[in-house]
């Protein structure tokens, strides 16, 4: 594999993020083909801090823009800042030339930058998280073709205003809607999955160095094979370290029946599921039969 | 940079082709990007090269899960070889042809030869090959169509889901949002300029999908299940059900957002696969059971199934006539009829006929994506 992939690896691994070969080659063409990266997977898996950690990694600024449903241009992109605008209209309303005084007041001293215009703002290249975007409408996805394609955004008193840098733009979606082929074919695709069993006990082993090898292989296990069963929300691997953490704190070496019923709260966030796992045993989800 | 030679570039341009046949989303920007990471050396590292393309050319987790694959077929001898295999093989069932049988519950009957060249004819003569294969009866589909009409399927399938999606939101129309209309009169001298409207989603129909499983249904229940784990995405409040002997409540299996999992669940869930038929008992274990929360006038209610009951037919009838009464409309998808010459003669579909709102085929790719309009209608 390439250096540059391997010292990716490397780096974000002393960030606490371990990278896979494709996730890090996704990475790198991020940095290097200057293309946004969409990043699909389940609630969980690591696509949020995926982002944190490149912030990290390049030591720049992240710009995290959190969607939902209504999310609209005055909150994303720029809102003109009305109550300045009044006051400089008061101010100068004596002023015979009306129109030096409209284009004063449509000026980028008067426009509040929220994320979108923020990032490409920037003097120095930032990270931009568009969090969540199956949250948002479509209505939101078409605003930011133009961003995505062309890093530069349209308002209609000033013209277009080009990125002075180009910001890294990362989009995670948890697939509760499909997207639109326009927006994926202006990204770089990768589906980001729980890790392998080996490689969720690294992530456990980094986070919490204290930890004991066979329990972190115990709830590991016991994790991996609670997501094959069929729960409403399987749990991902903040909860694997939410739930090593606990453990941890209770001085406890093996999992046993009695800790689940206790601490299962930890690990399931949904009435249905936990009642699943309280109706089985641990040995159920250490050692399944097939 | 490197050096890129024109047998690369063209081998490359095929690639995209090869992936393009395959239902991937890919323009020219694609093949422009491949041949960036070319001229930057990453395909001089096979690993690199295929990540590489894997983060370009993927768009969604279905090509995600099908690339690795698709790339080592393309970009190894291997594939060559396969190829000359997969030409031995559709010779081989070209052969097989002359002696072709047709399972019909549970019995196996052979068919004059040429009946099924007149049938074949009809379907192919001047069609394209993605034309062809939608219009292919389920039953008949040989080993070489078989992952193409996969492919098709699935790509079929995700575009009717969109449309779905589009004809279920409408944003310019609705009561006007006062909150929103002044806000942006503010930016134009407080002057109400430009009406703002709430967003009024349209009310999202209940669909009730019943399945029938048994053997009769083999060779369409695979199709059919896939196609209402498509709706599943675009219907929240779809419900689906599986049945032969026993009836089986599905709706919690779809949850899973892996369609392969939910496969898998279903194969281990519904032990009455493949088994016999008993129509009428499962719907009257559906109204006892389910009767009192899915079936409303506000639910639609498809069957699928051949019609084909083994149990006693009244039964069926008064199970019909009930879900009839209780719902908003019921629909029968009934892939017999797809075949030429059928008439629902025999006594389960007599009986069933008169108290349906619709009676469709549900054979082929085709008539599964006609359905769409069916439901949208409604």
């Amino acid at each position: 594999m390439n250096k540059e992939i391997q010292a990716l690896i490397k780096d974000f691994y002393e960030h606490d993020y371990i990278l896979n070969d494709a996730l890090a080659t996704s990475i790198f063409l991020l940095k290097n083909l200057e293309k946004p990266l969409l990043l699909e997977g389940n609630p969980g898996v690591g696509k949020t801090m995926l982002a944190k950690t490149l912030a990290q990694h390049l030591d720049t600024t992240l710009i995290r823009l959190q969607c939902y449903e209504g999310l609209d241009v005055s909150t994303t992109i720029y809102e003109w800042n009305y109550q300045k605008q009044l006051l400089h209209i008061k101010l100068f309303e004596q002023e015979e030339d009306k129109l030096a005084l409209q284009n004063q007041i449509f000026g980028m001293d008067y426009v509040l930058q929220r994320p979108l215009l923020q990032s490409i703002s920037a003097e120095k290249p930032v990270v931009l998280l568009i969090d969540e975007i199956d949250r948002a409408d479509e209505e939101f996805e078409a605003y930011l073709l133009e961003l995505l394609s062309d890093f530069q955004i349209s308002i209609p008193e000033l013209g277009t205003i080009k990125a002075l840098s180009q910001p890294l733009v990362i989009l995670t979606s948890n697939r509760t809607r499909e997207l639109s082929d326009a927006l994926r074919r202006r990204c770089l695709y990768h589906w980001v999955d729980f890790p392998s069993k080996t490689g969720e006990i690294d992530i456990i082993a980094k986070k919490l160095p204290n930890i004991d090898v066979e329990l972190a292989s115990q709830v590991v296990t016991f994790i991996h094979n609670l997501r094959k069963s069929s729960l409403i929300k399987p749990p991902g691997i903040a909860e694997s370290l939410d739930w090593a953490k606990t453990l941890l704190l209770m001085n406890q070496k093996n999992i046993t029946d009695e800790i689940v019923q206790t601490t299962i709260g930890s690990i399931l966030k949904h009435k249905d599921d936990v009642e699943f796992v309280r109706n089985k045993t641990v040995q159920e989800f250490l050692y399944p039969i097939d | 940079m490197v050096e890129v030679t024109t047998s690369f570039r063209e081998r490359l341009i095929d690639f995209t082709m090869y992936c393009r046949e395959r239902q991937f989303m890919l323009g020219p920007q694609e093949t422009l990007d491949a041949f960036a990471i070319a001229e930057k050396g990453y395909a001089l590292d096979r690993t690199l090269f295929q990540y590489s393309l894997k983060a370009i050319y993927c768009k969604r987790k279905e090509h995600f899960d099908r690339f690795d694959e698709m790339f080592q077929r393309f970009w190894s001898r291997f594939y060559e070889e396969k190829l000359e295999q997969r030409k031995k093989q559709i010779k081989q069932l070209k052969k097989e042809k002359d002696t072709a049988t047709i399972i019909f519950l549970g019995t196996e009957f052979n068919l004059p030869k040429k009946e099924i060249k007149e049938q074949e004819a009809k379907e192919t003569v001047g069609a394209n090959e993605s034309i062809r294969l939608r219009l292919t009866d389920f039953s008949k589909v040989n080993i070489a169509d078989k992952e193409k009409l996969e492919e098709l399927a699935e790509e079929l399938f995700h575009q009717m889901s969109m449309r779905f999606k589009r004809r279920l939101e409408n944003a310019n129309k609705g009561r006007i949002d006062i909150r929103n209309t002044i806000r942006h009169g503010i930016s134009k001298g407080g002057l109400l300029l430009e009406l703002s409207h709430k967003r009024k989603r349209k009310e999202k129909r209940k669909v009730v999908f019943l399945l029938d499983v048994s053997g009769s249904m083999d060779t369409y229940s695979y199709y059919l299940l896939r196609y209402v784990m498509v709706l599943k995405k675009y219907f929240k409040s779809l419900e689906f059900f599986t049945f032969s002997t026993e009836l089986t409540h599905v709706t919690p299996m779809l949850r899973q957002n892996n369609e392969q999992q939910i496969l898998q669940q279903i194969g281990k869930n519904v032990h009455s696969w493949s088994s016999g038929t008993k129509i009428g008992e499962s719907l009257t274990e559906f109204i006892a059971s389910y009767g009192n929360k899915f079936l409303s006038q506000k639910h639609i209610v498809v069957v699928l199934s051949d019609g084909l009951e083994t149990g006693n037919v009244s039964v069926l009838k008064e199970a019909v006539r009930t879900i009839r009464r209780k719902c908003k409309t019921l629909i029968w998808l009934n892939p017999l009829k797809g075949m030429v010459g059928y008439q629902p003669i025999q006594k389960g579909m007599v009986n069933v006929m008169p108290h349906l709102d619709a009676f469709e085929s549900a054979h082929n790719l085709d008539s599964l994506l006609k359905l769409e309009k069916l439901l949208m209608d409604v």
